[in-house]
C-alpha cells in the first residue's frame, strides 16, 4: 500500500489520486447518466411520444423543447471557453494562464454534450448522423451548426488543448505511474527546447486566431436556424444572431467562474487561481452581460412600442402571461448579477463565493432564455387562427438532459484526474504533492 | 406544368369530407391533419361570422421547408409538388417550424400505435377481415417510389420518427386522377390542376376570378389560391376543433 | 520539411472545404436537384477539408525538424 501512494503522490494537483468523495462523485455521475440512457432508449423504442413534444398547429404543442433549448444552451457555453483561451494567448495574459486549460475543457465538454443533444432530438438518430455527412445542404442553417460547429469547432479546440498540454504531459511522463503511457501518448516526444517552445508559441497564436472567426460564424450560423425562419413570429429577427452570441458569452464565462472555484478547490491551488483571474473574469462577464441586456432592452421596446399583429400573442404570454415567470425571473436573474459584479467591480474586492453564485444565476437565466426563444413561438405564435398550444417536457426529457449534464461532470472530473488542470509551474509543486 | 388547387370559399361548406378523405386515401395517423378545414368565427355575439377554410399543403414556390432541411428530404419537385422522401428524413422537424401554415405532421409513435384505436387492430380474431392490414383500409400505393425521381414518398405513417405532409395525393396523380380530397368535395370547392394553362378549371379560376392566398407577406408563394370570402385575421377565433393531440 | 508539410495540410484543407462545399447541395428551391449534392459524402469531404486544415497546427509541432548531418 505504502509503494503505491508513494506512486502516485509523485503526481501534482491529485493526479491519478482516487480518494473516497472522488469515487461517490463517480457513482454518483454514472447513476444520472445511466438514467439518461434508459431514458433515451424508451425514446428511441417507443418513439417520440414519450417526449412532451406534440405537432405546432392543429396538435397544439411544440415541436421543439428542452432538447434544443439544451443545445442551443451548451453550444453558447462553449463560446466563452476557447474565447477566454484565444484571448489569453493573443494578449499575452500570463496572469490568466492558470485557467486557460479548464476554460479550452469546457469548451470541448460543452461541444459534445451539444452535439448529443442534436442527435437525442432527431427522430432517426442513426440516420441523422449518415445522412447528414451524406447529403447536408449549405442552405440550411443546420448545415453551419453540424459542419462548422460540431466539426471544425470541436476539432480545432481539441487540437488547441492538446497542443497547449504537450508541456505538461512531458513533465508527468517523467513520473512513474499508471497514468504514464497517457502522458507520453500525449507528450508525443516533446523536449521542451526554446526551439519547440517558440514553434508551440506561434502554432497556437495562429491556430487561436483562426479559431475566433470560426466561433463566431458558427454561433451566427446557430443564430439563423432561428433568424431565418419568416413563419415564426418572435424568430424572425435581425437580432437574433449577435443576441445568441452575447448570451453565449453570458453563460460561457459563468461557468467558467463555477469551474475555476471547483478547481482551486480541489487543487488546492488559492494562490493560482487567486483573485486576479476571479476579477478579469468577473469583469469580462458583466462587459458581456450589459452587452446582452442592452439587447433585451432594445428588443422589449421594440416589442412593447409597436407590437404586430402577428406577435400579438406571443408578446402578451411572454411578458404578462404563462411565460411572464420564466421572463421576468431571467431578467432579474441578470439584472442582479450584473448589479453584483459591479458592486464587486466598484469596492474592488471580488469574492469567490459570490462570484460562483453569480455564474450559477447567469446560467439559469440562459436556459431560461433559451427555452423562451424556442417554446412560446411555437404554442403562441402560429399566423393562422390555429388555437394557443402547450408544451410541458416530460420525465424522459428531463432524464435524458440530466444524463447529460452527468456525463459533462464525468469528463471533466475524469480529465482532471488523468491530466492537471492547472499548467505546472515547475519543480517544486511535484515536491509539495510529494509531502 | 405546375400543379395548382383553388379553394372556392364561396361554394365549401366546412362539412370536412375532404379531412375524412385524405385520412383514408393516405392512412394519416391519429392527429394528422394534412388536409385540415378551419372552423373560425369573428365578430362577438350576436354580430358574429362564421367562415370555413380549407387547409393543404401549399407546396409553395420558395418554401420555407424546403430551404431549411438539412439533408434534402423535403424538396421540391418541377410540377411543384413538395414532397417528403421518408428514406431520407432525420426526423429533425425544422421544416415543421420553418412552415408559416402548420400543416407538417411528425410521426411520434410507432405505426401500430399511431392508427385510431376502435378497436385493437392487432386482435388475431379481426386477422381474416382484416388480413393483417393496419390500419384495415391500409393503401398499398403509398408504400412504392414516386415520380420521375423514384423517391418514397407517399407518406402514411409507416415508419415512426419521420415527417410527412399533405403530397397533393402523389400516389393518385401520377395514375391521372385527382386528389382524394379534390374528388370527394360535395361542393366541386376544391379544383385542381395545372396553374400555367388557362384552359384547364384552375387557369380559367385564375384568369377570370379575384383570387387571393395565404400569408402573401411570407414570401413564400403558395400555389393554392382562395377564391371568396377573405384571409383570417387575429380576431378570427377557431371553433369547433378536432381533438387532436396524441 | 515540416513547412512543406503544414502549408500542404492547409492548402489541402482548403481545397476540400471548397469542393465539398460547391459539391453539397445547391442554393434554390425549384426543383429535385437542388436537393443532392453533386456526389454522396460531399459534405463529409467539406467536414475532412476543415480537420485537415486545422491539423496543419498538429503538423507544425509534431513533425521532428529534418536533422542535418
Amino acid at each position: 500500500m505504502a509503494t503505491q501512494t508513494e506512486r502516485h503522490s509523485t503526481l501534482p494537483q491529485r493526479v491519478g489520486q482516487m480518494n473516497g468523495a472522488w469515487r461517490l462523485f463517480v457513482i454518483g455521475a454514472l447513476a444520472v447518466l445511466g438514467f439518461g440512457i434508459y431514458s433515451f432508449w424508451q425514446e428511441a423504442t417507443q418513439g417520440m411520444v414519450v417526449t412532451g413534444m406534440r405537432d405546432v398547429g392543429t396538435m397544439g404543442g411544440a415541436t421543439w423543447g428542452l432538447y434544443i433549448t439544451m443545445v442551443v444552451y451548451f453550444i453558447g457555453v462553449s463560446f466563452a471557453g476557447i474565447t477566454v483561451a484565444a484571448l489569453i494567448r493573443i494578449f499575452n495574459l500570463d496572469h490568466l494562464k492558470p485557467i486557460a486549460r479548464t476554460a479550452e475543457l469546457l469548451t470541448v465538454v460543452s461541444l459534445i454534450l451539444g452535439g448529443l443533444a442534436i442527435i437525442v432530438d432527431l427522430g432517426n438518430p442513426m440516420r441523422g448522423v449518415v445522412n447528414l455527412f451524406k447529403y447536408a445542404r449549405p442552405q440550411s442553417p443546420f448545415f453551419g451548426t453540424f459542419s462548422l460547429v460540431v466539426a471544425g469547432y470541436l476539432f480545432s479546440s481539441l487540437v488547441y488543448l492538446y497542443l497547449g498540454g504537450r508541456r505538461d504531459a512531458a513533465r508527468l511522463a517523467k513520473s512513474p505511474s499508471r497514468l504514464q503511457w497517457f502522458h507520453r501518448l500525449w507528450a508525443a516526444g516533446y523536449a521542451d527546447t526554446p526551439e519547440e517552445r517558440d514553434r508551440h508559441d506561434r502554432a497556437s497564436f495562429w491556430l487561436a486566431i483562426a479559431i475566433v472567426p470560426l466561433l463566431v460564424v458558427a454561433h451566427s450560423t446557430l443564430g439563423f436556424v432561428f433568424g431565418l425562419q419568416v413563419g415564426r413570429p418572435g424568430w424572425y429577427g435581425t437580432l437574433q444572431a449577435p443576441a445568441f452570441v452575447a448570451l453565449a458569452g453570458v453563460s460561457g464565462i459563468g461557468h467558467i467562474l463555477i469551474l475555476a472555484a471547483i478547481v482551486r478547490k480541489v487543487t488546492a491551488t488559492p494562490h493560482r487561481i487567486g483573485e486576479a483571474i476571479f476579477a478579469w473574469l468577473g469583469k469580462f462577464l458583466l462587459g458581456m452581460l450589459l452587452v446582452y441586456l442592452y439587447f433585451m432592452v432594445v428588443e422589449l421596446l421594440t416589442l412593447v412600442y409597436a407590437t404586430p399583429e402577428t406577435e400579438k400573442r406571443l408578446s402578451d404570454a411572454l411578458l404578462t402571461g404563462e411565460f411572464a415567470w420564466i421572463y421576468w425571473g431571467s431578467v432579474a436573474a441578470l439584472v442582479i448579477s450584473a448589479v453584483v459584479l459591479i458592486w464587486q467591480a466598484v469596492v474592488r474586492r471580488w469574492s469567490v463565493t459570490w462570484l460562483v453564485a453569480v455564474g450559477v444565476l447567469a446560467n439559469l437565466a440562459a436556459i431560461g432564455k433559451r427555452y423562451l426563444i424556442v417554446v412560446p413561438s411555437q404554442t403562441h405564435g402560429t399566423l393562422l387562427p390555429y388555437d394557443t398550444g402547450s408544451y410541458s417536457p416530460s420525465v424522459v426529457e428531463f432524464g435524458v438532459i440530466a444524463g447529460l449534464f452527468a456525463l459533462g461532470a464525468l469528463l471533466i472530473g475524469l480529465f482532471f484526474k488523468a491530466f492537471p488542470a492547472l499548467p505546472i509551474e515547475d519543480e517544486s509543486e511535484e515536491v509539495i504533492a510529494n509531502a | 406544368m405546375k400543379y395548382g388547387m383553388v379553394v372556392d370559399l364561396d361554394r365549401c361548406q366546412g362539412c370536412r369530407a375532404c379531412m375524412e378523405a385524405c385520412k383514408v386515401e393516405n392512412n394519416t395517423a391519429q392527429g394528422h391533419f394534412w388536409m385540415y378545414v378551419f372552423r373560425y368565427e369573428e365578430g362577438s355575439f350576436p354580430e358574429t361570422q362564421i367562415n370555413f377554410l380549407p387547409r393543404p399543403c401549399q407546396h409553395c414556390d420558395n418554401a420555407p421547408c424546403v430551404k431549411v432541411c438539412p439533408v434534402g428530404a423535403r424538396f421540391s419537385r418541377e410540377d411543384g409538388v413538395v414532397l417528403t422522401d421518408a428514406d431520407r428524413c432525420i426526423g429533425c422537424r425544422y421544416c415543421e417550424l420553418a412552415c408559416p401554415y402548420g400543416v407538417n405532421y411528425f410521426n411520434w409513435r410507432k405505426p401500430e400505435k399511431g392508427q385510431y384505436e376502435i378497436v385493437d387492430w392487432s386482435d388475431p380474431d379481426l386477422e381474416p377481415v382484416t388480413g393483417g392490414a393496419i390500419p384495415p383500409y391500409r393503401n398499398p400505393d403509398l408504400d412504392g417510389l414516386h415520380g420521375e425521381e423514384q423517391r418514397r414518398t407517399g407518406g402514411g405513417s409507416q415508419a415512426k420518427g419521420v415527417m410527412e405532409k399533405c403530397t397533393f395525393c402523389v400516389q393518385r396523380i401520377e395514375k391521372g386522377l385527382q386528389p382524394a380530397c379534390v374528388t370527394t368535395c360535395p361542393t366541386d370547392a376544391l379544383v385542381f390542376g395545372d396553374k400555367t394553362d388557362a384552359s384547364t378549371p384552375v387557369g380559367r379560376y385564375l384568369a377570370e376570378k379575384r383570387t387571393w392566398r395565404l400569408l402573401e407577406e411570407a414570401g413564400t408563394e403558395p400555389s393554392v389560391f382562395y377564391v371568396g370570402s377573405r384571409p383570417p385575421t387575429h380576431r378570427s377565433k377557431e371553433i369547433e376543433r378536432p381533438k387532436a393531440s396524441v | 520539411m515540416r513547412r512543406f508539410w503544414t502549408a500542404a495540410c492547409l492548402v489541402v484543407g482548403v481545397v476540400l472545404m471548397v469542393v465539398g462545399y460547391t459539391a453539397s447541395a445547391p442554393w434554390g428551391t425549384e426543383s429535385v436537384a437542388h436537393s443532392d449534392p453533386r456526389f454522396v459524402f460531399a459534405p463529409a469531404v467539406f467536414v475532412l477539408g476543415v480537420v485537415i486544415a486545422f491539423s496543419s497546427a498538429l503538423v507544425y509541432e509534431l513533425l521532428p525538424e529534418k536533422r542535418r548531418h
